[in-house]
C-alpha cells in the first residue's frame, strides 16, 4: 500500500496529516475516532502494529500507534489526550499484539487503558509508588544524578 | 491439580535473567506467565538528557551484542529528523558492519540452541566459527562488539582494500561451515527429534501477535525491513528473504542458518559494489522540531526507534521497541501444550535478549501459590 492510499483509507477520521517521505505518514485523530480508524485499517489487511509510543508534551499526552501498512509504509497515528485525565479504550481486541505495549503505556505514562485484559505492571517494581510515572515531564533526574 | 514451576530470573537455561512462571499439569504446560523489567535501565528517558551525538553511544548499549542494529536504527531516525543524508560509501560500510553482526548473532544463537538440546559438540563448533565473524569486526572496526563505528551522518572508519582479502577468506570459511551445519541440522536425528514440531507458532498467531524477524519468518510471514523499508545500502543489494512454513523450533533453526548464507552474499556484494567517496556528512548541532521513525532489521527482527526533536541539541522523546519485546507475547502459544522438558529450547527459540534481577518469587510448595517478595521485605529479612 502506498502512503497516499493509506491516507485515502482513513481520510474521513483524521484531522491532520503529514507525509515527510514516500514511506512515512504521520496523522492525528480524535480520541472518539481512533478505534474506528484502527478497525478500518485492520479490515484493509493492516495487521502489524509495530509499537505504541506515549509522549508527554506538557499539556497533553500523545499516544502514537505505529502501524506497518505493507511495502514499508509506516503510519504513525497520534491520539492526543488531556494530561489531567488520560484515558483510552484498549486496542487488544483489534491488535492482540498490543498487549504488552499498553501495559508499558500504563506503567510509564499513566495512561489509563480501559478494558485491558491484563492490566498488571510490566516494567516497574511492585513497590513503585502509585501515581509516579517515569516518562512524564515532571519526573526529571535528581540534581546529583544530572551532574554525573 | 496444576503446579507452578518458576524459571528465572536466575536460571542456567537463560543467558540473561528473565522470570517465567510455567503452570504444569503433570508434564504438560497449561499456562505461562512472565515478568519483564529486571533490566529496565531507563534508557528512553536518559536519551532525552543527552545530546544526539552522545545518545548514539547509549543507544548502542541497549543490547549486549546488537550494537550496530541499535546504532543504525538510532542514526536512521536522527538523520531523518535532521534531514541529512549519509554518503553512499558510508552506507556500504554500515551494511557490512550490520551483516557481520547478524552472522555472529545467529551463530551465537545457534550455539545456545545446540546447548539447550544437549548437543554440546555442535555448540562448540558454532561458537568456534562465530570467531571468524568477530575477528572481521575487530579488523574492520577495531572492536568485536560495541565497535561504535557509526557516527551521525556516516561512519568513523573506512574499509581499505588491503583488508578485503582477509574478509573474503573468512567469509569463504564461514560459508563452507554454515553449509555443513545446515546439512547437520537438517539430517541429524537428535536435532530433528528435539526441534521438529516443538514450540509451534502458527502463521495466524504470529500475525495477530505482531511477531517480528526470524520468529515471524519461520511461521511463513514474508517480512523483512531490509527489503520492505530499505536503509543503509540494502536498496542496491539483491538478497533473498528466507521464510519457512512450519513455525516450529526446527524452522527457526533453518531460517537463521540460511540467513547467515544470505548475509555472506550481501557482504561480498557490498565489497564489490562499494562506491568511492566521503565517509560522513556534517551533523548539525541543533535539530529543528521534527519527528521520524527509524526502523531496521536487527538479527532478532524489526527494531523500532521513534525520535521527536524540539529545536535543541537533545531529543524531546526517543521510543525504542526492541525485537525481543515484540516477540514476547508469542511465547504463550508456543509453550502451551508442550512438555516441561521442551521449555528451555522453546524459550530460547525466539532468541530473547535481557539481563539482571532485583526481586525474587517464593512458591509455597503446599499450596502452589506464589508471591513476589519486594526489596523492602528482603531488607527486613536480612536484618
Amino acid at each position: 500500500m502506498k502512503a497516499e492510499d493509506v491516507v485515502k483509507l482513513v481520510k474521513k477520521q483524521i484531522t491532520a496529516v503529514k507525509i515527510p517521505n514516500e514511506r512515512r505518514v504521520f496523522a492525528t485523530v480524535d480520541k472518539k475516532n481512533y478505534k474506528e480508524t484502527l478497525l478500518t485499517l485492520k479490515s484493509n489487511d493492516i495487521t502489524h502494529l509495530s509499537t505504541i509510543t506515549g509522549v508527554d508534551t506538557g499539556e497533553q499526552i500523545v499516544v502514537i500507534y505505529h502501524l506497518d501498512c505493507g511495502d514499508g509504509v509506516m503510519l504513525s497515528l497520534k491520539v492526543p489526550l488531556p494530561k489531567n485525565d488520560p484515558r483510552l479504550q484498549t486496542v487488544t481486541d483489534v491488535f492482540p499484539g498490543a498487549i504488552l505495549y499498553e501495559r508499558d503505556l500504563m506503567d510509564m505514562l499513566g495512561v489509563k487503558v480501559e478494558g485491558h485484559p491484563d492490566p498488571r505492571r510490566i516494567f516497574l517494581p511492585e513497590d513503585w509508588p502509585a501515581g509516579k510515572y517515569p516518562l512524564r515531564k515532571e519526573e526529571a533526574p535528581k540534581k546529583e544524578e544530572a551532574k554525573k | 491439580m496444576t503446579f507452578i514451576v518458576p524459571i528465572g530470573p536466575q536460571h542456567p537455561a537463560l543467558e540473561e535473567p528473565e522470570h517465567f512462571r510455567i503452570e504444569v499439569k503433570g508434564e504438560e504446560v497449561v499456562d505461562v506467565d512472565f515478568r519483564l523489567g529486571y533490566v529496565h535501565r531507563g534508557i528512553e528517558k536518559e536519551l532525552c538528557n543527552r545530546t544526539y551525538a552522545h545518545g548514539l553511544f547509549l543507544s548502542q548499549r541497549v543490547c549486549g551484542i546488537c550494537d550496530d542494529a541499535h546504532s543504525s536504527a538510532f542514526t536512521r531516525a536522527v538523520e531523518a529528523v535532521a534531514g541529512i543524508e549519509c554518503p553512499s560509501r558510508a552506507r556500504y560500510v554500515r551494511t557490512i558492519g550490520i551483516e557481520l553482526e547478524r552472522i555472529h548473532s545467529h551463530l551465537l544463537w545457534a550455539g545456545i540452541a545446540a546447548h539447550e538440546i544437549g548437543f554440546t559438540t555442535l555448540f562448540m563448533l558454532f561458537w568456534r566459527d562465530r570467531e571468524l565473524a568477530l575477528d572481521l569486526r575487530e579488523l574492520l572496526f577495531g572492536q568485536r562488539i560495541m565497535s561504535g563505528e557509526m557516527v551521525l551522518g556516516g561512519v568513523r572508519r573506512d574499509i581499505t582494500p588491503d583488508k578485503v582479502p582477509k574478509i573474503l577468506r573468512n567469509l569463504d570459511a564461514l560459508e563452507k561451515s554454515t553449509k555443513h551445519y545446515i546439512n547437520v541440522c537438517t539430517s541429524d536425528r537428535t536435532v530433528i527429534a528435539r526441534c521438529a514440531n516443538v514450540g509451534v507458532l502458527t502463521k495466524q498467531a504470529a500475525r495477530e501477535l505482531c511477531a517480528v524477524g526470524p520468529t515471524a519468518r519461520a511461521s511463513g510471514i514474508d517480512e523483512d525491513v531490509r527489503r520492505d523499508d530499505p536503509y543503509a545500502a540494502y536498496d542496491e543489494i539483491p538478497f533473498k528473504v528466507i521464510t519457512e512454513r512450519d513455525g516450529d523450533v526446527f524452522a527457526k533453526v533453518v531460517v537463521r542458518l540460511r540467513e547467515i548464507l544470505e548475509s555472506i552474499h550481501i557482504i561480498r556484494h557490498a565489497l564489490d559494489a562499494m562506491p568511492k567517496g566521503a565517509l560522513a556528512t556534517r551533523f548539525p548541532k541543533k535539530v529543528a522540531p521534527n519527528e521520524a521513525v527509524g526502523r531496521v532489521e536487527a538479527p532478532r527482527g524489526e527494531l523500532f526507534y521513534y525520535v521527536l526533536s524540539n529545536g535543541s541539541d537533545k531529543p524531546e522523546r526517543v521510543r525504542i521497541r526492541t525485537p525481543s519485546y515484540a516477540n514476547f507475547p508469542t511465547i504463550k502459544p508456543m509453550l502451551v501444550g508442550s512438555t516441561i522438558a521442551e521449555v528451555p529450547i522453546v524459550l530460547a527459540s525466539i532468541d530473547p535478549c535481557f539481563s539482571c534481577t532485583d526481586r525474587i518469587t517464593v512458591v509455597d510448595a503446599r499450596t502452589g501459590k506464589s508471591r513476589i517478595v519486594t526489596k523492602e521485605e528482603l531488607r527486613r529479612l536480612q536484618k
